[in-house]
């Protein structure tokens, strides 16, 4: 009863119906393409997201913290970033610490469950797939020599370390020094230059 | 609170995923939407950024849309979001309030407790070419085509978004997905922990209690358990009488979804409703032959269950597998319709090489429908077994990366009512630059027909022929059980620009061609039993054209203050035969402007101006004008503290009331008051 082959499908109505009103759509369609064409010119364009950037940041973050030794099992062990949560840097941040070391370390990176032993990571990287349990993951960071890293507003009030925040479509930082000393970091003053904000004074 | 797998599920026109996913869209409140300034890095890729020193990395400009907009950015087709924030934040208590927001939705309240809701034409209380799912679950009557508004509730702080796509969606969601398809998705479990108890009181005595309570059962699982109940009494009519139009609703229901760092995630849902409405509608009797307005009663309550089952396989390919049954027994003024639905979906997605990205997928639904008879409304059958099996199959095909995409798919429908029906689209999608997106579509789509004009026989009138002993005359209209399905090819064009950050416009232009619409044809005048029958039957005659623009604008003014306007424009015209909904049943123009604004100390001002043309629509059998109208709502919510939440609107300002539709069931108008409303929401 209903259509049974494509020859039945009336795309061709239209032809058939060629009156006055399509030939008015026709029109406004073809003012939507002179407008389009008249704006086509835009500058260069800003290909980057803000994962490529904050990935990057993770690397630098390396150079320009200073980890207790006792955050390491030995010289040579491998800087650990660990992310938390649902991954948003695809391979970005792979691609980036491949083959690079610092201080002779090279780099890892752990997957990690909301609930697993954050003990063996430098840098923690605290997606915000995770706010609502922002507080216990980062409580439980609290006690170890972490760099804790996140990109949410929970993640700040919650003691996080680094914050990421777009403002003006850049990639600024917000630092809590109070609480990377309590995780017994020390952070270059290089680094705290380029934040825009400094909780806890500058030493 | 980004979707974890956002990227993957907002990708192209793989809209249908989002019914599927349950996390939280922050879409346009993201800080990301920032102006530029000066002192611009420009890097081409991620490795010319590892030479950046920390200063520079700073200044390093990224992509002003998150990809969530991108993916918004970059539909083929006419979509539009509702978010959280916009439902908050314009103090919405119902589904319908919130889909006036979209731009060309057509919303208009007929009494206290009925809707007419559609896009592009065709309004009606059951606008029979918008396809309605919560949570993925369909909820249009296939009895009467088109959605018992007064049933469709949900826990309005626990609804994550409402997507709709004006225009056809067919080749992934099948019948009915004519002239849009309205999505409401609710929040994952996982982002409704804790407990919330909210209640609002407004000045016609509308009340709404809800509280919900969401745990964590074991590691990764959660759930949430919620009730409501909302009562109203009747508004008035434009005689200054009171109407039968109350009230009263009480809805709870449980949500649990699984989500571990792993492959698959399940969600398993279920609601219970209970409810009562008051009507008007004009009964009819042969002796003494009369038409008398009366008042009804309906009972409607309903339940269902939904399973879902997610596995990803990686990014960018994952299956998912969807179940539900669903209880429906709606009183619709004349009798009951008991339905219950079993439905099971499947739906996979995968790369195939670099070029393709393919989305299949098939459903078989299986519904019985009983419909119980009055004389004003009578079925054959009564009972009907209805079998629904479908597969669709969708290419996503790369011509040039990052630029050019067509797709392309069709779904395959094979109804037990109305046969086999095919319903392709294909789209063309540029984007020239990442701030302009191109779209072009092509689209068939199908209206299966109502139970009601397939089988249903409704006497409209009843009147003495002359003095008696002259018999009485029945008017009455007849169902045909050979119906075809309606159809519509549309051709639509898109265009989206970002001219300067914090700034975007949406523009859509549509020619919709209908074939094959019902229309109802007289038949001869005969005797039945000992009255004379005038009567009419459904057939597939009439054919129609409409044709609209559709323009949006999103302006980003300040971080704390927000701009949404759109403006619509539809032609239609349907013939040669007098079809139903009339043409005019739908207005020409609409306009509107929202402002959400942050203020100090934790207080929100929002605002929302409408205007919505003039109408002519069917009162009980005549046709009455429904004049042009102008809403102002205004509302301003305090948070004190994190936990508590205090809002107060203004709605409908501008004047003391006014209709915003009638009912054909009968002359009584109902007239739409101003009001004020105050809620309190506490979060614990």
């Amino acid at each position: 009863m209903g259509d049974t082959s494509m020859n039945n499908l009336n795309f061709k109505k239209p032809n058939l119906r060629m009156g006055k009103p399509f030939s008015r759509v026709m029109m406004m369609f073809g003012l939507m393409a002179l407008l389009l064409t008249s704006n086509s010119g835009f500058g260069e364009e800003p290909s980057l997201t803000k994962y490529q950037v904050e990935a990057v940041f993770l690397f630098n973050f390396a150079k320009y913290v200073y980890w207790p030794a006792t955050a390491f099992p030995n010289a040579t062990a491998p800087i650990t970033i660990g992310v938390v949560g649902t991954d948003p840097f695809d391979d970005n941040l792979q691609n980036i610490i491949q083959g690079k070391t610092i201080n002779g370390r090279p780099f890892v990176i752990k997957h990690l469950a909301p609930d697993a032993d954050l003990g063996g990571c430098q840098i923690l990287f605290i997606s915000d797939s995770e706010a609502s349990r922002m507080a216990e993951v980062l409580g439980r960071a609290g006690a170890l020599p972490i760099l804790t890293v996140g990109e949410d507003e929970e993640f700040a009030q919650n003691n996080g370390i680094i914050n990421f925040v777009v403002k003006d479509g850049k990639v600024r930082l917000e630092i809590d020094l109070t609480e990377a000393k309590k995780n017994k970091l020390t952070l270059s003053s290089r680094l705290l230059a380029v934040a825009d904000v400094v909780k806890g004074g500058i030493n | 609170m980004n979707n974890p797998d956002f990227k993957k599920m907002f990708k192209r026109f793989s809209l249908r995923k989002w019914i599927w996913s349950g996390a939280a869209l922050a879409f346009l409140s993201n800080g990301a939407l920032a102006g530029a300034t000066g002192t611009n890095q420009v890097a081409k890729s991620s490795t010319d950024l590892e030479n950046f020193t920390l200063e520079q990395l700073v200044n390093v400009q990224v992509t002003s849309v998150s990809k969530k907009e991108t993916d918004l950015f970059t539909s083929p087709a006419a979509i539009y979001v509702i978010t959280q924030d916009d439902i908050r934040r314009m103090g919405v208590t119902s589904i319908p309030e919130a889909l006036r927001m979209v731009p060309g939705m057509d919303v208009a309240q007929i009494s206290g407790n009925q809707w007419a809701v559609s896009s592009r034409g065709f309004n009606a209380e059951f606008a029979q070419n918008m396809l309605v799912l919560i949570d993925g679950r369909t909820v249009y009557s296939p009895a009467s085509s088109g959605v018992f508004w007064d049933s469709q509730d949900v826990v309005m702080e626990d609804v994550d978004r409402i997507e709709v796509i004006r225009g056809p969606g067919a080749t992934l969601w099948g019948a009915n997905a004519v002239n849009g398809v309205i999505n409401i998705i609710t929040k994952s479990a996982k982002e409704t922990q804790g407990g919330m108890a909210a209640t609002s009181v407004s000045s016609e005595g509308q009340t709404i209690t809800t509280v919900r309570y969401g745990g964590e059962l074991v590691t990764n699982l959660y759930y949430r358990v919620y009730a409501k109940y909302a009562s109203q009494p009747g508004l008035e009519s434009s005689t200054g009488n009171s109407t039968p139009d109350y009230s009263t609703l009480f809805h709870g229901g449980f949500r649990m979804d699984y989500e571990p760092p792993a492959p698959d995630t399940f969600t398993f849902q279920g609601d219970y409703y209970i409810g009562n409405d008051g009507r008007q509608v004009s009964q009819i009797t042969l002796a003494p032959p009369a038409v008398t307005p009366t008042n009804s009663s309906e009972n409607n309550s309903g339940g269902n269950l939904l399973g879902r089952w997610t596995h990803t396989f990686s990014e960018g390919s994952e299956m998912t597998l969807q179940t539900y049954y669903d209880h429906v027994q709606q009183g619709d003024g004349f009798g009951e319709e008991f339905r219950n639905t079993f439905d099971v979906d499947l739906q996979d997605r995968f790369a195939l090489g670099s070029r393709n990205d393919i989305i299949w997928g098939g459903g078989y639904r299986y519904a019985e429908i009983d419909n119980t008879p009055s004389f004003d409304l009578t079925w054959t059958p009564e009972l009907v077994r209805l079998q629904l099996g479908n597969v669709f199959l969708q290419d996503d095909i790369t011509l040039v990366r990052n630029r050019l995409h067509f797709i392309l798919g069709s779904k395959f429908e094979d109804n037990s009512l109305i046969g086999f029906e095919i319903e392709p689209s294909a789209r063309l999608l540029w984007t020239p630059t990442t701030q302009q997106t191109v779209w072009a579509a092509l689209s068939r789509a199908t209206r299966t027909p109502a139970l009601f004009n397939l089988d249903g026989r409704l006497n409209e009138a009843a009147f003495p022929s002359g003095p008696p002993p002259a018999p009485p005359v029945l008017v009455s209209l007849l169902g045909n059980p050979n119906l075809e399905a309606e159809n519509l090819t549309a051709y639509e064009l898109g265009y989206r620009i970002e001219p300067i950050e914090r700034l975007s416009f949406d523009a859509t232009a549509y020619y919709n061609v209908y074939g094959k619409l019902l229309t109802e044809v007289p038949n001869a005048t005969v005797m039945e039993g000992g009255h004379l029958l005038v009567s009419s039957t459904w057939q597939n005659l009439d054919s129609g054209e409409t044709y609209g623009v559709e323009l949006s604008a999103q302006w980003q003014v300040l971080d704390c203050w927000r701009w949404a306007a759109s403006y619509t424009f539809l032609h239609m015209q349907l013939g040669p035969d007098t079809s139903f909904p009339p043409e005019t049943s739908s207005p020409q123009q609409q306009f509107q402007i929202r402002s959400y604004l942050d203020l100090p100390h934790h207080v929100e001002f929002n605002g929302a101006i409408y205007y919505i043309d003039q109408i002519r629509t069917q009162s009980g059998g005549a046709m009455v004008t429904i004049p042009s109208y102008v809403k102002l709502d205004l509302g301003l919510t305090w948070r004190p503290i994190k936990s508590l939440e205090i809002g107060i609107w203004g709605k409908d300002l501008l004047d003391h009331e006014h209709p915003e539709f009638s009912s054909q069931e009968t002359t009584l108008i109902t007239e739409i008051p101003r009001s004020v409303m105050g809620t309190i929401t506490w979060s614990f």
